[in-house]
This record gives C-alpha cells, structure tokens and sequence, in this order.
C-alpha cells in the first residue's frame, strides 16, 4: 500500500520540474555542452574545439579587467549594503509609533522601483553640471566629479546606485529576523546589567545567523548578476572600466554574435558562483545557529 | 418548451455554418494577403516611430487586400541588429528591416540579404544615382547593391552663440581649422577659479559613438580607417594617429573636453550650458531646436587638411531567405518609401538627412528648410563626405577601437600605441 502513494507525490513536483528542467537544467548543461564549439559569424556552423575557448578566455586581458572590476564590485557592495540594512533594521524596530511605517516605506522605495527606471534616474543624478549628486557634495566642500565619464569614478558611480537600491531588500530581511527574537532575552539581559552593544552582541547577532546567511548569498549572487544599470548607465565604459561579467557575456553573445564564446564565458560564470556558494555554506553555515 | 429550445438551436445552428461557409468563400475567392514584418531602429527619439507608423499605414491603405506591411520598432541600433540576427539564426527573418549601415559585412557572412541589383535596374540610373553618393557607398559591397538608403544622418558641428559672445568671439564664427578649435576651447572652457572644477566645457565630442566621430577627424587628415571592401585595416597610418593624438591634446593636456561622455547624455549637456561646442549627430537638431534656450549654430566640423565627415545611420534592406512573392512586395514598399517626396517627409519630420538629390526639390522639403536653414548643414557638409567604415563583425571593430580611444583620452596608453594595438586586433577581426 505505502508504495502506491509515491507515484501521486513525486507527480505533484511534475510542473515545477517540468519548468525547471526546461528554463534551468537543460540551458545550463546545453551552454556547458556548446563551450567546447567554435561557434560565431565565420563558423555559422559548431565546430568541435576542445577547450579552446577556455584558453581563450584566460588569454584575453579585458576579461581580468572585467573580473577585477566585479570582484571590486562584489567587495564593496555586500559589506556596505549588508551592514547598512542591519544598522537600519535596529534602528526601524526600535519603538517610535507610527512613524515607523514612514521611515520602513521610505527606506523600502528604491527597492521596488524597477531597476533599469532607477538607473536612467541615476544618470540625472550624477549628470556633472546639472545633477543633484554634486550639487549637495558641492556644500560639503567636495570637488565636482564627473561621475559616468570619468574612469575612474564611473565604478563608484554604480556602485553607489547598487548599494541604495538593493540595502532595502536586505533591510526588510533583517527585520523580520528581529522580529523573531522573543523579548524575554532582551529583557533577562537587561536584568542581568547588559547594555545595547552586549544585547547586540550575544543575543541579537547569534539569532540573526540564519537571517544574515540567507542576505549574504543572495547578496554574492546579485553582486554578481549586475547587469541592468551597467547597460543603462555606461554600457560598459568608459575604455570598459565599468564592464562586468553578466554584461561581458551578454556583449559576447549578442553583439559579436560569439555563442561559444557566450556558452564558455556562461559556464565560468555558474560554476564559479556555485563554487563561491559552496563555500560559504560550509565555513560560515556549519556556524548558523537555528533555533527549531 | 424544451424542444423549442432545441428546435432554435439547431436552426441557429444551421444559419451560422452556412453564413461562415459563405465569408469563408468570400475571403478565399480574394487574392492572398501578404503580411510582412519590418523592423526599424530609431537611432535618435522615441517619437519618430509614429511617422513610420503613419507612413506606413499610408502604403497599407493604397495596397488594401494585397500587401499589410507591419512595421516593429526595434530599439535603438544594437538591439534591433540583435533582434534581427537572432530571427535570421532562427530561420524565421523579417522580410523588411533596417540596421545600422556598417553591419552589411556581417549581414553578408550571414549569407541574409538580398541583393536589389534586379529591382533597382528597372528603375535605371535616375533613380539609383539620384541618392547622394556617400549615403549609396555603404549599400554597396562587390559591385552588388544591398540597401536603400532611407534612415540616414552624419556628424556636424554645433556651438552656443551666447557664451561665444561672454568669451568675446564673434558668435557667428565657428572654428574652421582644428587650430582655430584648440584655440576657441581654451577660451571657452570656464574653471571655477577657486577649486578649478570646469563649470563650462570649451568642446565636447561625445562618446558613445566616438568610433564615429574618430573616423570624421582622420578623414579630415586625409586618410581613412576600413577600406571600402570591408577588409584591410588602416588605424596605424600617421594620419589616424595625429588625428588621435589632437584628442588626447583636447580632452587630456589640455582639459578643455571631457575625455568620456555618453551619446545620450552630451546633448542635454550642451543644452544646459554644460559645454559650448558639441560633435554629434544630425539627428539631434530637432531636440536641440526644441530644448535649447539660446541661440545656436550649425557648421561644417573644422577642417585639417581638409574638411571632411562620413556617414551614419541605417538602409532598408531585404531578408534572403523568403518567397520571391514576399521579396517583390518588400521591394514594393521599399520603392514606395524611398520616393523623392516620402523621403522629405521622413526628413522633415525626423531631421534625419534627406537621401536623395530630388527630396530637395519636393515642396514639403523646401519650405521646411526655408524656415530652418540649419538643415542644409549636414546635406552641403555630404560634399566632403564618405561612406562609413564597415568589417565583419563590426560591433567588435567597435569594442576594440572605442577601448583605445577612451584609454588614450585618459592619458593611459600613447596614442601611437594604441593605434598600433587597435590595428592588430581590428585586422584579426575583419580579415
């Protein structure tokens, strides 16, 4: 009898499977599959290559370039907007009344704009003469940057942008994770003579683990997905010192037309995300402390 | 009751399978109707898809029941040449569509488009030799002739009159030489004396497509970067680098440009006062007339050895790969757009150039540029004036080239260097 139920319960996975294995698994694979061809406008047709591709990739200066600068990217937005959304969510659960509701929807905003709106926004922004970015740092007595043209500063450009838009989603986790933590500790502690840093430290930090694990990866996975406001606000330049990966992969495949180089560069990308994940999962996860 | 009921149902029943029958052979009794797609790039303003829109729905009116032309905005230049690629890949093209000139090449390697040799030959020469002879280069590769010219524009030359006068130059002098350029630049480009941030540009030359503007100033040297056919590189000759290395005095030594900008955003500088003379496109003067709150002036970009420009923009073309049917009907509504007098309307209404020598004499045209004389800038400008570089590939030619020129502006690399490495990659690419 037991046996009989099993086929009904795996076929209740059949639609999501379905979809999966026909959006996820099966390009995933393809893409690893169409790495080993030579496949652009001079060979319309595939033409098996072994690793070429590969080499090729690890040859090319621009893509060290365009690693470096996602890895600065990735370096820079997930602490800064990680530590951001935890100051912000303290602080929004602090009782204040019906304030509170303002100050979560206002810090909530970028979040939901859409990003590619958000990033002609930001053009206006930076623009150097008439934008409001330099208009304010202008009081502060800070030079007038040329944020987008200059190469130097066009990186920092997005990645501001990236920090206010995304700190809000990380936020909005945070603060359901606290939440969960049952006032009684807080309140044995304070008992007990701990003051707000001690609280943090041993009650709030711990509980959060599994809150804080959950923003971090998807925090790796969205630095590394940048895409949207790189095509909006740069297009990669300028001389490609805003290039990154997703959008060196969409220039391979869709502008030069390169699919085996697209298929390669694809592949790198997941399993190097894959990799990264892993990782994280097993130094910082074993440490999670979920409380059942 | 019921069988009332039943009775009325099956009549009804009944009538509707005889009346369908009836419209059924009344639509196949008609001769077919061919459907056609066409995709079209607006490389410069939203708005110009409506007049594409209502041109076309003027063809669709005057060839009711025999051919629909169902036009597909496609973005800007790169992702309509993405959208028609990928529908050629997929072995489903559209029969019509409309990219960027310099992408013939691959288009070609594609083995996409058809040749008009046949259908521009019954027309004769009056008509073919009626468009300009720059904007005809460009549609031409092995004596065979692939597009139309429809959609097309070049570079000019704009400056602020107003600020021109604050800087006590005569505001209806534009530089004429790359001297005079250096020298008005010095003058026009306002620092805050305290922090030394630029409040006012003395030129910019936009980025973006700065690949194009860069061919404008070697042609002004004399020489050229791609041969017509598409396939030698030409990036290291002494005229390219001169021509690179007076970018790299403009906008690196001495300061007087930005050394990056984007194509989008130069315009609303120039309107703003940001900058006070400004390499961009044709196809920016309407915007320019509309937002600008100062007097302006279109000219002729300054000269070295010579004046000189390219040209821009996209032509019709045909896919390959469908009916003879359907290629006669594309050709028919080609024909039909590229009239002396359809083409000045889309120019009039675009500020786009007009292609042909005729669209001049049409009187939409003449009392167009009767009122805004600026227009006639970019058509007398076409007199020193070629066709646009083109290679296989040519979005790669466009990566490598724009990386060396951004990093030459920024004072990394020398601009012999980078022509050299710009040669090589270019040549790999195209050969």
């Amino acid at each position: 009898m037991k046996r009989m139920f099993r086929l009904p319960v795996y076929s209740y996975l059949f639609p999501g499977l379905f979809f999966m294995a026909v959006f996820t698994f099966f390009p995933v694979f393809m893409s690893a599959y169409l790495s080993l061809f030579r496949w652009n406008i001079s060979n319309p047709s595939p033409n098996f290559a072994w690793f070429s591709n590969y080499l090729e990739v690890f040859k090319a200066p621009l893509f060290w370039l365009v690693l470096k600068n996602n890895l600065i990217y990735a370096f820079t937005t997930i602490p800064i907007s990680m530590s951001l959304a935890l100051f912000l969510a303290i602080l929004i659960n602090q009782k204040m009344g019906s304030v509170r509701s303002f100050y979560r929807g206002s810090l909530f905003y970028p979040t939901m704009i859409p990003m590619v709106a958000a990033a002609m926004l930001w053009v206006w922004i930076f623009n150097p003469g008439l934008g409001i970015f330099n208009y304010y740092f202008g009081f502060l007595g800070f030079p007038k940057i040329e944020w987008l043209y200059d190469m130097r500063y066009a990186l920092i450009a997005i990645i501001i942008m990236s920090i206010w838009k995304n700190f809000g989603y990380y936020m909005l986790i945070f603060l359901a994770g606290l939440q969960g933590i049952p006032k009684h500790y807080y309140e044995a502690a304070s008992i007990e003579g701990a003051g707000p840093w001690n609280q943090f430290r041993y009650i709030t930090f711990p509980m959060l683990a599994p809150a804080t694990l959950f923003v971090f990866v998807v925090a790796i996975i969205s630095s590394f997905q940048v895409f949207d406001q790189v095509f909006v606000m740069t297009q990669g330049g300028p001389g490609d010192r805003t290039n990154v990966l997703v959008f060196y992969i969409y220039q391979h495949a869709f502008r030069f037309w390169d699919l085996g180089m697209g298929s390669t560069l694809t592949t790198l990308f997941v399993m190097g995300l894959l990799i990264a994940i892993w990782l994280v999962f097993r130094v910082i996860g074993k440490r999670v402390y979920y409380e059942v | 009751m019921r069988k009332i009921i039943l009775v009325f149902t099956i009549f009804f029943f009944i009538a509707g399978m005889v009346h369908s029958s009836e419209t059924w052979a009344q639509m196949t009794a008609k001769p077919k109707l061919l459907r056609l797609t066409f995709y079209y790039p607006v490389g410069v303003a939203g708005p110009l898809a409506r007049v594409i829109g209502e041109m076309t729905d003027k063809f669709n009116k005057e060839n009711e029941g025999r051919i629909e032309v169902v036009p597909v905005y496609s973005g800007d230049y790169d992702p309509t040449m993405q959208k028609v690629q990928t529908a050629i890949m997929a072995g489903n093209p559209p029969d019509i569509f409309m990219v960027e000139i310099s992408e013939l090449p691959t288009l070609l390697t594609m083995n996409a488009v058809l040749p008009l040799d046949d259908y521009v030959k019954k027309l004769g020469k009056v008509y073919w030799e009626d468009f300009f002879a720059p904007f005809r280069e460009n549609a031409v590769i092995g004596g065979k002739i692939y597009g139309i010219p429809f959609q097309r524009s070049t570079p000019v030359f704009y400056w602020n009159k107003e600020v021109f006068k604050t800087a006590g130059l005569d505001p209806e002098k534009p530089p004429q030489t790359w001297d005079e350029l250096r020298d008005y630049g010095q003058k026009l480009t306002v620092r805050d004396p305290k922090t030394g941030d630029v409040k006012q540009w003395g030129v910019t030359i936009s980025g973006g497509w700065n690949d194009w503007l860069f061919e404008a100033f070697v042609r002004q040297n004399g020489s050229w970067l791609i041969s017509p056919d598409g396939l030698k590189a030409n990036f290291n000759s002494k005229e390219a680098i001169e021509a690179l290395e007076f970018w790299v005095e403009l906008k690196h030594r001495l300061k007087v440009g930005p050394p990056h900008s984007t194509w989008g955003s130069t315009p609303p500088d120039f309107v703003g006062g940001r900058t006070a003379m400004l390499y961009h496109s044709t196809g920016i003067l309407t915007f320019l007339k509309k937002s600008a709150k100062f007097d302006f002036g279109v000219a002729f970009m300054p000269k070295k050895k010579t004046y000189g420009a390219e040209v821009g923009g996209a032509n019709l073309m045909i896919a390959k790969r469908i009916s003879k049917e359907r290629q006669d009907a594309a050709w028919k509504y080609m024909e039909w757009m590229s009239t002396s007098k359809n083409t000045a309307e889309w120019s009039a209404a675009s500020g786009y150039v007009a292609v042909r020598h005729s669209s001049y004499d049409d009187p939409v045209m003449k009392d167009h540029v009767s009122k805004n004389p600026e227009y006639l800038v970019a058509r007398d400008q076409l007199k020193y004036a070629y066709g646009k570089m083109m290679g296989k590939n040519f979005q790669k030619v466009r990566e490598i080239l724009k990386r060396q020129l951004d990093d030459a502006a920024a004072g990394k690399i020398a601009p012999a260097e980078a022509m050299q490495i710009a040669q090589k990659e270019i040549q790999g690419v195209i050969k």
